[in-house]
């Protein structure tokens, strides 16, 4: 006995997901027969609404309804500093924080030879361009992952940026704010301890 | 620290043990094939959470089971610990004190053993990859921030190795992403150079006067660290980190036309010299033998000296290997200071003999008889 096409096409697109197997595709598929069809066509309609409404922004590369993104076309931002991320996600992160009032650029990644993602596949020519139009930007603040890969990443973007006479930094890395010593793991103190700063 | 009690579920062909272990010296007798060396081997991957006899997890579980769990009492300076580690096919979890720890790095350390098997006592004679082995292993239960390191670098290293191959076939050709991953490879290479250099100079210090005792006062044990680096540059992290970086810089066509990391500690060696000579080369059988077991029992006092405490050892059908007097050499090392795990066939030995009241433990078929 298979599964009726619609049902057996449904399991395979949920196991698309990160996450999901075949057997809790299988239950989500069945949950969603029962769904009312209001339910399931607001559901689809804002699956393909990621596709349709939303492009990158042509300036940074975050996500966007309208380019370019609120972000770039906002002129109450400090136009001086621009943090670099790997995902557009890290953007909704760092807002939250609430106290950076600079512009973003996404890079889509990091590089990584065994995934196949060197310099050219990463957003990274859109930023040099970026730099080399808008005089005003004077740093640019690297914000990759804590991961070999966004070090050199990030070691990467500082020995092209240098040169054109831009301050480069990069985010500390050490304690978490308010997290007891006693829980760190051995190689974060060490960071911590090679970071510290004079009081 | 001693191992008090252990559980296995489903490991090899343990489906259900439980045991408790004497503080001395424990004898695991049995006939071939019952399950001896199985026991140690669950002892070793309770300790580094990775078997010395095979990558495959699937292996260490028994047949026609998903999970195989240790479970250990480890006995400290600082009190008790309970180490837990269960093995899927394709992942593991470890737990100290009922708290599972999401990097393996903070697991291990917790429980240190050392273990001697008849292969070490082809330690300087075998294939270099044995004595790197023998150096990550053992140096990174030492120290966490070696095993940091050269868990970086080996991940680096394939970033990098993947990247040259990428640039001999023309598939890549930005040089100043390679500068930048030889720059981030140097940074950890010298770190574990580095590493490796000191520690193994305070192991020379240990092993010297076991291998005097042994050799009869007539020869001298020395470690020489092999690398494409001169000696004068091995004295700081930073000069290492400067060579290395040169290296890459000079050999870099080399290596693209290679798509290959050429220099590295994963091409170092290790060197035992006796009285100035190489002994893999100029040694007898009997001088390589002595230079391998000097060199393990080292490995004991510098584990009390960098942790504070005595690891666990296992001795696995080692003694069948060594003559007498080497046997005596080892036991009175070990006897009434270093909680200690043995497998043989048979008490008959001569050795049996000097072991002041071992706990015996017959193995037959996955099970210990009492």
């Amino acid at each position: 006995m298979q599964y009726p096409e619609p049902v057996a096409k449904l399991i395979d697109s949920y196991m698309h997901l990160p996450g999901i197997g075949e057997k809790t595709a299988t239950r989500l598929a069945f949950f969603t027969v029962d769904m009312d069809a209001d339910v399931v066509k607001n559901f689809s309609q804002a699956l393909l609404d990621t596709k349709d409404k939303l492009t990158f922004c042509s300036i940074c590369g975050n996500l966007t309804e309208h380019d370019p993104c609120a972000i770039c076309s906002d002129p109450t931002r400090d136009q001086s500093q621009v943090v670099v991320v790997e995902q557009a996600k890290d953007v909704m992160t760092m807002e939250k924080m609430k106290d950076y009032h600079g512009l973003y650029h996404v890079l889509h990644g990091v590089m990584s030879p065994i995934e196949g993602r060197g310099p050219e596949e990463l957003n990274i020519s859109s930023l040099i361009q970026r730099l080399q139009k808008n005089e005003a930007i004077k740093e640019v603040i690297i914000a990759t992952n804590a991961t070999p890969e966004g070090d050199a990443t990030a070691m990467y973007l500082a020995r092209l940026l240098k040169p054109a006479g831009l301050r480069v930094t990069r985010l500390a890395r050490g304690l978490s704010v308010g997290s007891d010593i006693e829980y760190a793991d051995e190689m974060t103190l060490y960071k911590a301890v090679e970071g510290r700063t004079e009081m | 620290m001693q191992v008090t009690d252990l559980k296995l579920q489903n490991f090899r062909n343990y489906q259900k043990l439980q045991a408790h272990f004497s503080s001395g010296i424990n004898v695991l007798i049995g006939a071939n094939a019952q399950g001896k060396t199985n026991l140690l081997e669950a002892l070793y991957v309770l300790a580094l959470t990775r078997s010395h006899r095979t990558n495959n997890n699937r292996e260490l579980i028994s047949w026609e089971a998903a999970t195989a769990d240790l479970c250990g009492v480890v006995q400290r300076n600082a009190g008790t610990i309970q180490l837990e580690l269960s093995l899927r096919p394709k992942n593991k979890r470890a737990k100290l004190n009922h708290i599972e720890q999401a990097k393996l790095s903070s697991y291990i350390g917790a429980l240190n053993v050392i273990l001697f098997a008849p292969e070490d006592l082809k330690l300087v004679k075998g294939a270099p990859q044995q004595r790197r082995r023998f150096m990550d292993i053992e140096f990174g239960q030492m120290s966490n921030r070696y095993l940091y390191n050269v868990t970086q670098y080996r991940h680096i290293l394939k970033q990098r190795n993947n990247y040259l191959r990428q640039l001999h076939f023309h598939q890549a050709h930005d040089l100043v992403y390679l500068a930048v991953l030889s720059d981030q490879l140097a940074a950890y290479a010298a770190e574990v150079i580095y590493q490796r250099v000191q520690l193994l100079q305070k192991l020379q210090h240990w092993s010297q006067s076991i291998h005097q005792e042994i050799s009869h006062q007539k020869e001298i044990l020395k470690f020489s660290y092999v690398t494409a680096l001169p000696k004068d540059k091995l004295t700081s992290v930073e000069s290492i980190y400067q060579g290395l970086r040169a290296q890459f810089e000079a050999n870099r066509d080399k290596e693209i036309r290679q798509g290959a990391t050429l220099f590295g500690p994963h091409r170092d060696d290790l060197r035992f010299l006796v009285n100035g000579k190489d002994v893999a080369v100029y040694g007898s059988q009997g001088q390589q033998r002595t230079a391998a077991l000097a060199t393990k029992l080292a490995e004991i006092d510098l584990m009390k000296e960098e942790t504070g405490e005595y690891p666990v050892l296992l001795l696995d059908d080692v003694l069948s290997e060594l003559d007498c007097e080497r046997q005596t050499h080892l036991l009175t090392a070990i006897q009434d200071k270093v909680q200690t795990f043995l497998t043989t066939t048979s008490m008959s030995d001569i050795t049996m003999k000097l072991i002041h009241s071992p706990a015996v433990f017959r193995i037959q078929a996955g099970k210990i008889l009492e």
